[in-house]
């Protein structure tokens, strides 16, 4: 199961993959397993994080967490069954939409880190929750993080902080390129402080500034990314080659907040993009050319090769149609039809959470009794503070071609699972 | 003009942090006065800050090991620095368990307080810290206006009662009116009353014990020529009250008021090594 999520400037992405391991019990629909596409919806963050924040979590009340899709009703069920024999469900509407997938060719990036949380959590602290943007400076030498102030004014008012440390603190450390990288730390809190709660280490991938900057955190039982873009060093920015099937970059309004327009210009306006144009987003960020980010990592492996947009690709925020392509340059290149080659090639962040198992998953794969952990877990995943609009569920693979299927109750354990993937009365089967 | 300090005591560094959060907790800007024995965070009582003034002293014997100072010039040693405590405050906050902590003046794009602090790391060199404060330094003209504040010819001097239990008392009238009066005699009596339109109320306290200030203080009538059961009064904003109140991280060895029948409430607190001084103007 993965759950993904972008901001509404594309400037900073999530994906939390979830293994069947991580799940007392996990029913993918058989279904899915005979070649059909998985289930790809997506929910308003605003009527799923209250769900994962009421008293009952943490008053510890909720034994169990049940997750299933009912797909003629398109509807995703929650149902927490709680103490004293409550059991409260939620019926949360979705819509489907497209696979939402980053691409990101992690093993080219030059510099990589890797540290345990704590000691990531412990150079945050220092910058104050407010303070968005950090620069985060590598050399053979020593690594430094600083406070980014954008003009020279800003910086009388505000406090700087500067933190240094040395490759020795770290438990990777790899430097291709000296760089320095800006991006937003409110972003990161987030994933931070859920790997401190589970103490894991945290890699973080990246090159020489304007290239997007990747966390990792690993566990057997899941998997997190978090990529954030970086801002451009105007001195050295310039604007590459356009490649086939571009559209026009995205220029964002100093005002707007949440919804990006498109300018039907050429190509070369991409220049103006690097001179500094603000978004008053969450993160206050320079412009994320997901064009031009695109067209780079496409470079580092096929140059020149832009699978066709598919126009009714990826769309997070409603937007007018202009808007679609750019989108989907971004996270709609690993997913194309027919351009299943491609999307082989262009390793993707995030892989579906069950092609690291073999098929066969209608048995409880759970063998860990992981009661309240899925309780728990949810919480904390919830708990990122990008600033989301929807997240995808996605219950098994991704590759393949859309096809809608029915939610299928498993063959052999019809009659135990019934109740738990459809609300009580309910016995459809596949919706086509 | 130079400056450097450094701190390498941790129960010092902590004791600093706590003074420094107590400043920040009642303005959001104030003066900071360096002078080779002394450090001060003044403010100086302006209609913007609703007329309250605070001088807050530290003897820098007691925070630093190394303290160099060079003022603004050979018969005026001393720095004046305008500065947001709250900055300071937040520096330091993350920096309680470091190995030190050194303090300058230094020069970035403005002039600036900057802090480092040498923290504890798993590595054989100590992760470095550095904050920088912008601050502006203020020019000998204006000294004037940060001056020390004369003791006031208060009418009545008392000691405190307990401050939490000051506070709590604070807190709930709070709710209740806008202003307070505080009122005390000789006798060690002090009242803390409320009056609106729907209820009043007053809270005694007894025995509390007057300074003896004698010969020291400024005072022009002496206490025998007075009547220990006359109070004398001041009605204050409340919340001025409660914020001084509230702020208070260091737990005062002497806590005492005195008051000019109304016309200014002046609260004392004085540790070993800090003495904190905060007026409250009276209001009709």
């Amino acid at each position: 199961m993965a759950l993904r999520t972008v901001n509404s400037s594309q400037s900073a992405y999530a994906c939390f993959c979830f293994t069947p391991l991580f799940f007392q019990q996990y029913i993918p629909d058989p279904d899915i397993q005979n070649g059909c596409e998985a289930v790809k919806c997506k929910l308003n963050m605003k009527c799923v994080l209250p769900l994962f924040r009421c008293a009952s979590w943490r008053e510890r009340r909720v034994d169990r967490c049940e997750i299933s899709i009912n797909i003629p009703n398109s509807r995703v069920i929650f149902q927490f069954h709680c103490r004293h024999g409550i059991t409260k469900t939620y019926n949360l509407g979705y819509q489907e939409c497209e696979a939402l997938q980053a691409v990101f060719p992690a093993h080219l990036c030059p510099n990589v880190l890797m540290a345990q949380s704590k000691l990531l959590g412990d150079i945050v602290v220092h910058f104050p929750v407010s303070q968005e943007e950090v620069t985060l400076s590598m050399s053979s030498f020593k690594v430094t993080f600083k406070t980014f102030c954008e003009e020279e004014n800003n910086c009388i008012k505000g406090m700087n902080t500067e933190l240094m440390l040395y490759p020795d603190e770290f438990d990777y450390f790899q430097v291709g390129e000296d760089s320095a990288v800006t991006f937003c730390l409110k972003e990161l809190r987030g994933l931070l402080s859920f790997a401190e709660s589970y103490s894991l280490p945290v890699s973080s991938q990246f090159g020489v500034a304007g290239q997007p900057i990747s966390f990792t955190v690993k566990d057997m039982a899941l998997e997190a990314h978090v990529v954030l873009s970086t801002l451009t060093d105007p001195n050295h920015e310039s604007p590459s080659r356009p490649a086939p099937g571009d559209d026009c970059p995205v220029n964002i309004p100093k005002t707007s907040t949440a919804e990006i327009s498109t300018c039907e210009g050429p190509m070369e306006t991409e220049v103006c993009v690097a001179d500094g144009e603000q978004v008053a987003s969450s993160q206050g960020s320079e412009v994320f050319n997901p064009a031009l980010h695109m067209r780079k990592m496409i470079q580092l492996h096929a140059p020149g090769e832009i699978p066709s947009l598919v126009p009714e690709s990826a769309l997070t925020t409603p937007v007018t149609p202009a808007t679609f392509k750019i989108r989907s340059l971004l996270f709609g290149a690993v997913y194309s039809d027919g351009g299943n080659d491609k999307t082989v090639d262009l390793p993707s962040l995030a892989c579906a959470s069950d092609t690291e198992e073999d098929g066969g998953t209608e048995e409880d794969l759970g063998n860990n009794p992981l009661s309240s952990t899925l309780a728990v877990r949810f919480r904390l995943v919830f708990d990122l503070s990008l600033q989301m609009t929807s997240f995808e569920v996605r219950s098994s693979k991704a590759e393949e071609p859309r096809n809608r299927c029915g939610l299928q109750v498993p063959a052999r354990n019809r009659k135990l699972k019934q109740p738990s993937i459809l609300p009580a009365g309910n016995s459809r089967q596949s919706s086509d | 003009m130079k400056f450097r300090a450094k701190i390498i005591d941790v129960g010092c560094l902590n004791h600093f942090t706590r003074v420094v959060n107590t400043v920040s907790r009642l303005t959001k800007a104030c003066v900071l006065r360096l002078t080779c024995d002394h450090l001060y965070f003044v403010l100086s009582g302006r209609v913007a800050t609703g007329g309250v003034s605070m001088w807050c002293e530290l003897s820098q014997v007691n925070f630093f090991d190394e303290f160099q100072l060079e003022g603004v010039s050979a018969d005026a040693n001393e720095i004046f620095l305008e500065v947001a405590p709250e900055n300071l405050s937040r520096a330091l906050k993350t920096a309680q368990n470091a190995k030190s902590v050194k303090i300058k003046l230094t020069k970035k794009n403005c002039p600036c307080l900057t802090l480092a602090a040498e923290l504890p790391s798993l590595s054989s060199v100590s992760r470095v810290v550095t904050h920088d404060i912008p601050v502006d330094v203020i020019p000998r003209r204006l000294w004037h206006d940060f001056r020390e504040p004369q003791m006031p010819d208060f009418d009545v001097s008392i000691y405190l009662p307990p401050l939490k239990t000051m506070k709590s008392v604070v807190d709930r009238m709070k709710n209740l009116s806008n202003y307070l009066v505080l009122e005390a005699n000789l006798n060690g009596e002090m009242n803390l009353k409320i009056e609106t339109e729907l209820v009043s109320v007053t809270t005694h306290f007894k025995e509390l014990g007057n300074p003896p200030w004698g010969d020291d203080g400024s005072q022009s009538s002496s206490p025998t020529h007075r009547d220990p059961d006359l109070m004398a009064e001041a009605r204050v904003d409340i919340k001025k009250l409660q914020q001084f109140l509230t702020g208070q991280q260091v737990n005062p060895s002497r806590a005492m008021c005195n008051i000019v029948h109304r016309r200014i409430l002046h609260l004392i607190f004085l540790h070993e090594d800090v003495s904190l001084q905060y007026f409250i103007p009276a209001v009709m």
